[in-house]
């Protein structure tokens, strides 16, 4: 995937927006996976991966010739998912205050329990689902580790350089996430 | 070690179908022009280049430190290489990326704006020479260098300025700790025009005030940078 996405970047700065759509259609499934768990709303995570998406666009000549731009590209994807989730917590603070009703999506600060459900399980169904309702139960960073590291196969490097953190951190988060699934799944197995 | 959780694998993978582009996605598209990509060699050298012609200009202008001569020759040659030194570090690794990456290595920059903003601070606590010419201001008297400081702050402005322009889009994560790694750089260059330039010459102006310009430097980037950094990279070229 990377040597390809490398060479559609290629192609994409220097005019082809043939390439640009290939590599839409390379990355966009995972990416909005990853947001779709993060956001827990598949409209939520829609929405961000046309804002992540639209915000490579512009700053595409950041890119490095000859550089993996998965990365930098799940790195945009990880920042568009906190400013959203911040922006949305100020607008559920001024509710509190004020009493207004906000327009965004309440999902990416936990207030509802939406999965992303068009994503059928492949064996058991109770499991699948309850390993999905116990993933979105973890605090973002767990979860986004547990993500990043087991559904995505990133390496601890890689899910680090993403979410803009050490490699020590983050496998913390990711061993924390693993030991509070396997709390929550304790009967389920 | 962690423990295994066999429910995870009955997840369905990552991937989604996505939607189609978004209708400002295809407008974009509809316009697409061609972009140089960043070469971060290129935006070093020029970051470099500018702001060491800068740095000079500003010394000629300014004259050098009356007491130059009377100095050790290992004083004023080490010294003034350290500060270049610093520059030039990190400058480079907050430019520079990891070959094949995209993002600049954030957190290595990081932790060497840390460790050069210590030294130097460190470095003129425990060395300072002086000679016939030498001012020595002293702990009670240390405010009165804020000109230098300001000087300082003076010479950074351009390093700074001008790698935040080079580094706009690429920092979506870790964009305050170049920010920071970019001031310090700014900051070296400013107490390498002082320490060519300011005869005070007490432990406490040269540790606390040159050494400080790096730290002030360095905080203030990481508090103003991301800013700017964080805004659409120009589409345009290069």
């Amino acid at each position: 995937m990377t040597a390809e996405a490398t060479t559609l970047m290629l192609r994409y700065c220097d005019g082809d927006p043939g390439a640009f759509r290939e590599l839409y259609a390379l990355l966009a499934p995972r990416l909005l996976g990853y947001l779709a768990h993060m956001a827990r709303d598949r409209a939520v995570a829609e929405d961000l991966l046309q804002h992540t998406f639209l915000k490579v666009h512009r700053a595409r000549a950041a890119y490095v010739r000859g550089a993996d731009p998965v990365p930098w590209i799940y790195a945009i994807a990880h920042r568009t998912f906190l400013d959203e989730a911040r922006r949305s917590q100020r607008a559920i603070a001024r509710v509190d205050r004020e009493g207004e009703v906000p327009e965004v999506a309440a999902t990416l600060t936990g207030q509802e329990r939406a999965a992303a459900e068009d994503a059928a399980p492949r064996h058991d169904p109770e499991v699948a689902a309850a390993a999905m309702a116990a993933l979105e139960s973890l605090p973002p960073q767990q979860r986004e580790a547990v993500i990043l590291t087991k559904l995505d196969g990133r390496s601890i490097a890689e899910a680090a350089e993403i979410a803009g953190t050490t490699p020590g951190a983050m496998k913390v988060r990711a061993h924390r996430g693993y030991v509070a699934l396997r709390k929550l799944l304790g009967g389920a197995a | 070690m962690s423990p295994n959780v066999p429910e995870l694998d009955r997840l369905p993978g990552l991937a989604l179908p996505p939607p189609p582009l978004g209708g400002a996605l295809e407008a974009e598209l509809s316009r697409l022009a061609p972009v140089a990509p960043r070469r971060p060699w290129r935006d070093l050298a020029r970051v470099g280049g500018l702001s060491l012609a800068y740095a000079a200009a500003l010394v000629v202008l300014l004259t050098v430190r009356r007491d130059l001569h009377g100095l050790p020759v290992w004083w004023i040659a080490g010294y003034g290489a350290a500060w270049f030194a610093g520059f030039a570090t990190l400058a480079y690794l907050a430019l520079v990326p990891r070959r094949g990456a995209v993002m600049p290595r954030w957190r290595t920059t990081g932790i060497a704006a840390v460790i050069v903003a210590l030294g130097f601070v460190t470095a003129g606590l425990v060395m300072h020479p002086s000679a016939e010419g030498s001012i020595e201001l002293g702990l009670a008297r240390v405010h009165e260098g804020h000109g230098c400081l300001e000087l300082g702050l003076l010479t950074a402005l351009v390093p700074v300025v001008l790698g935040a322009l080079a580094l706009r889009g690429a920092l979506p994560v870790g964009s305050r700790w170049t920010a920071a790694g970019l001031g310090a750089a700014g900051g070296s260059l400013g107490g390498l025009v002082l320490h060519l330039h300011c005869p005070i010459a007490d432990a406490w102006h040269l540790g606390l005030v040159h050494g400080g310009v790096v730290i002030v430097a360095a905080v203030l980037a990481a508090a103003l940078v991301p800013r700017v950094v964080e805004r659409r990279a120009p589409t345009g070229s290069r």
